[in-house]
């Protein structure tokens, strides 16, 4: 079915999300700013050597970097209210909110252990999205999509669609930034800046949208007549939701063996609507893409990992957390990096390189052109 | 056999005039039908009405009837007309709904409903049809322009429809990129009989391949569908050997090289001026930039590889070079918009520089205020200079117009004006005749060489050799990152097997107005 020749990578896209839940769950099985560290090299590692050629790869300086700022703005809004007076750094000017706002204090004493610990834990949210990041600019979604229950095919395509609008606009703002200070010559004028961006590049993405849309619409998208069993689906689906609604009343209503007959019931009648739809979708898809034994394979390697500092976890280890106060350096155990190994697995096999003359030279190649003009 | 019938068409965007008006019009199976006009005089809108885009996306008013193989667009939508009609969108980057070049194929295929057995076999033969099975699992946003167009092209051919529709396909693209999108079309023509619906404003190579052709103006077909030649005579956007056959008085106008070598074996006239001299020395005036040595990374790429160059005052420098040879960068790199590796450049005079798109700098409600918005910026206001420009480049009658709503060639005009009017010394556009119809273009020339008389000068990076040799007086050309080739315009332009059109009929002269010049007649139409 799928052969590494085929596709270029040599990893199922499915088997890259299953890894990535792996290496998330073992950043939040090992907190400790030591051990995220070691997770985020990994992904790291995983970009550089798995990420293909396009513009999903900045995926990961964009995913880490927002993590940074999420977490810069977590240490200060966690130094600024949380207080526990010791090692006392600065002691700042205080206020306090009134009554109806939560009458906590902002300011006053900002102590080591505070900006520490919240430093940690944002990190580990630095952790979980580089991990993300890692695996948006190294999997393809279209992939996924294509792995995916028939029933979620348009769903899944339309997302992907969709996320392919956010590299786009990136590119768009670095754009219109440089058109911006080229048309001065070159000297930033601030005034006015926030407008000058923002009209260009919405504008741009929705044109952007309606070319797409016609293009999507000229190549036959929703062709499909909506079938009888397309019919059943959604009534079915309807009807999931009903008792998935009923379930959550008894549960509150605090009637737990109702509840757990409802959601049952509920989940039962959700599956069906997606096998339902499945079937009844007369379309083929152009490549069922599968994964392969040794997707799997290395799927399973890579949950070793959690299930491994899960263990260890269970067994006892103080290293795994690291707690800022007192003041002490976070510890580093051997056998807990050793947890972390089997994250390394997807190095065991490398991305082939492209067949011939692309890779490397990059983006503009055009002798196929040349060759073919004569 | 007629394979796309327009009878009595007219439609009118929501709230704005009528686009189309009256359209009797039809194409017969398996021709290639040119449909030539100038912006905005409704030819993407006749293209778009084919598969039934006008007016079922569109919306606005529709009167008549469009037939595509028996069947109208009345009762079928666009998807279901994806099978028998082909569109290909003038800007290629829009088109791809996948990432991978494969899948985005097969697209239409799933949504037809084809067996996965057929879709597979589809595929292959697709992709070998268009020459780029080597690029299958490549993402489209990493390709070439010609490269991304003939991808474009196969998505909208995997359903093997009986007419293909493209809108400009090779505006963007250089000389070697146009022309292999071009010979992909003839060869489906010719090979599967698809019919092909092409409209284009760079006639150099399409005219060619063409049968008949089509002239449209403000919404009404005006001339045709007749034979190319024809329709072409009398055209101010035709390619430069037909003007230069009208201005000889060859009839018909040839439409090739070719033809027209043959013509001036046997008519050749006579010169009452001397043949202009080979070796015309650039002007040279005051050193406006200089750059040494400079080297430009981008990613692990080296974009530019030590390149020297000098740009004087009163000079117009064409650049020329493939698709990724390092124009745009070494443009950046003299704006001062990217970081210089390697060298250093001096720059002696105040900087302008148009981008690529000129979507990414156009924001006020109107072509006024967007050419007055930048002396503003500059804390300066001066009503005399905004308006110069604004007649320079031509946008008179479109300066309470939203720039927005402009065509690409209008748009591209409106950003040089908004560039220009801070004063800069030396402006630098980058591929600035991009889906600029005639009207257009001989505006842009004017505007350049009136800044150039004022001492000014101009870089254009470019792939229209004819927009070279009409109006720069050195030419630069790239070549993967380097300088190969810089020299006055006609000294490197001989050289060259792209050469302008004139040159390749009648050396050592470069345009019909050179020519016009040495026969003493005013060349009529000259854009």
């Amino acid at each position: 079915m799928r052969t590494p020749s085929a596709t270029h990578r040599p990893w199922h896209s499915a088997t890259w999300l299953i890894w990535a839940l792996a290496a998330a769950g073992s950043v939040q099985l090992a907190p400790s700013p030591v051990y995220v560290a070691l997770v985020i090299g990994i992904a790291w590692l995983m970009v550089e050597t798995h990420a293909a050629d396009g513009p999903y790869r900045r995926a990961f300086p964009a995913l880490v970097l927002l993590g940074v700022i999420f977490a810069s703005v977590r240490v200060v809004i966690a130094a600024l209210t949380t207080h526990n007076g010791v090692d006392v750094i600065v002691t700042l000017p205080q206020a306090t909110t009134p009554q109806i706002l939560g009458g906590f204090t902002i300011g006053g004493t900002l102590e080591a252990g505070v900006v520490l610990s919240s430093l940690a834990s944002g990190f580990t949210i630095v952790g979980m999205l580089a991990v993300f990041g890692a695996f948006n600019s190294i999997a393809s979604h279209y992939e996924l999509v294509q792995s995916s229950p028939r029933a979620f095919h348009e769903l899944g395509l339309i997302t992907t669609v969709a996320l392919a609008f956010v590299p786009a606009t990136i590119e768009s703002v670095t754009a219109v930034r440089e058109a911006d200070m080229a048309r001065t010559g070159g000297r930033k004028i601030r005034r006015g800046r926030l407008i000058r961006m923002i009209v260009p590049v919405l504008e741009r993405g929705m044109e952007r949208a309606i070319a797409l849309s016609e293009s999507m619409d000229s190549r036959g998208f929703g062709n499909a007549p909506s079938a009888r069993a397309e019919r059943k689906s959604g009534w079915c689906g309807l009807a999931a939701l009903l008792v998935l609604g009923a379930a959550f009343v008894a549960l509150v209503g605090r009637a737990p063996a109702t509840a757990i007959a409802l959601s049952l019931l509920g989940a039962f009648l959700l599956i069906l609507a997606v096998l339902l739809s499945s079937r009844g979708s007369a379309r083929q898809r152009y490549r069922h893409i599968r994964m392969a034994t040794a997707d799997w394979l290395l799927a399973g390697v890579s949950l070793l990992s959690p299930l491994l500092l899960g263990f260890v976890a269970i067994v006892g280890n103080d290293s795994l957390a690291w707690y800022a106060s007192p003041l002490v350096w976070p510890t580093f155990d051997p056998v807990v990096a050793l947890c972390l190994v089997p994250l390394l697995a997807p190095l065991l096999r490398l991305p082939v390189p492209m067949s011939g003359i692309d890779v490397g030279t990059g983006a503009y190649e055009h002798q196929p052109d040349m060759a073919e003009t004569t | 056999m007629t394979a796309i019938t327009f009878a009595d068409v007219s439609y009118g965007y929501p709230d704005g005039p009528l686009a189309l008006q009256q359209i009797d019009l039809a194409v017969d199976a398996g021709e290639i039908l040119l449909v030539v006009g100038s912006s905005g005089s409704g030819k993407s809108t006749l293209l778009r009405a084919v598969n039934g885009i006008v007016p079922h996306s569109t919306g606005g008013r529709f009167a008549g009837d469009v037939t595509v193989v028996e069947r109208s667009t009345r009762e079928h939508l666009p998807r279901a007309l994806a099978d028998v009609v082909g569109f290909v969108h003038q800007d290629p980057e829009a088109h791809f709904v996948v990432d991978r070049v494969e899948a985005d194929v097969a697209f239409v295929l799933e949504n037809i409903g084809f067996s996965q057995v057929s879709m597979r076999r589809r595929v292959e033969e697709v992709l070998d049809a268009l020459g780029i099975a080597h690029l299958r699992d490549r993402n489209p946003a990493t390709l070439s322009g010609g490269e991304r167009q003939r991808c474009a092209i196969a998505g909208a051919l995997a359903s093997a429809p009986s007419v293909l529709v493209l809108d400009e396909p090779t505006s963007q693209l250089d000389p070697q990129g146009a022309e292999s999108v071009l010979a992909a079309v003839t060869r489906l023509n010719a090979d599967l009989g698809t019919t092909v619906l092409i409209a284009e404003h760079r006639l150099e190579r399409a005219a060619p391949i063409a049968d008949r052709a089509v002239l449209v103006t403000d919404g009404r077909v005006s001339l045709g569908p007749s034979e190319t030649g024809s329709v072409l005579a009398t055209y101010p956007g035709a390619p430069s050997v037909t003007r230069l056959g009208r201005l000889l008085g060859w009839d018909p106008p040839p439409l090739t090289v070719r033809d027209a070598r043959r013509r001036y074996a046997t008519h050749r006239p006579s010169l009452n001026a001397p043949i202009p001299d080979l070796a015309d020395a650039p002007a040279s005036g005051d050193l406006a930039i200089s750059a040494t040595g400079i080297s430009v990374r981008l990613g692990a790429r080296v974009a530019v590889h030590g390149v020297d160059l000098d740009l004087h005052q009163g000079e117009v420098t064409a650049l020329l070079g493939r698709n990724g040879s390092g124009k745009t960068t070494l443009l950046r790199a003299l704006a001062g918009l990217t970081k210089v590796d390697k060298g250093t450049v001096t720059t002696h005079a105040t900087i302008g520089y148009v981008p690529q798109d000129p979507n990414t700098l156009l924001f006020s409600p109107t072509v006024r205020e967007e050419v007055r918005e930048t002396l503003t910026l500059l804390g300066r206001s001066d009503n005399a200079l905004v308006d110069r420009w604004i007649d320079v480049l031509g946008l008179h009658d479109l300066s309470d117009r939203h720039p927005r709503s402009l065509s690409g060639g209008e748009r591209q005009r409106v950003a040089i004006a908004a560039v220009a009017v801070g004063g800069a010394a030396v402006l630098l556009l980058d591929e600035p005749t991009r889906g600029m119809d005639a009207e257009s273009r001989h505006a842009l020339e004017r505007a350049i060489s009136a800044h150039v008389k004022e001492g000014g000068s101009v870089v254009l990076a470019t792939h229209d050799i004819e927009l070279a040799a009409r109006c720069a007086n050195r030419v630069v050309v790239m070549g993967d990152g380097e300088v190969v080739a810089n020299g006055s315009a006609r000294d490197v332009l001989s050289g060259s097997l792209f050469a302008p059109q004139v040159l390749r009929v009648m050396p050592p002269f470069l345009t019909v107005e050179e020519v016009a010049n040495a026969l003493n007649t005013p060349s009529r139409n000259t854009p």
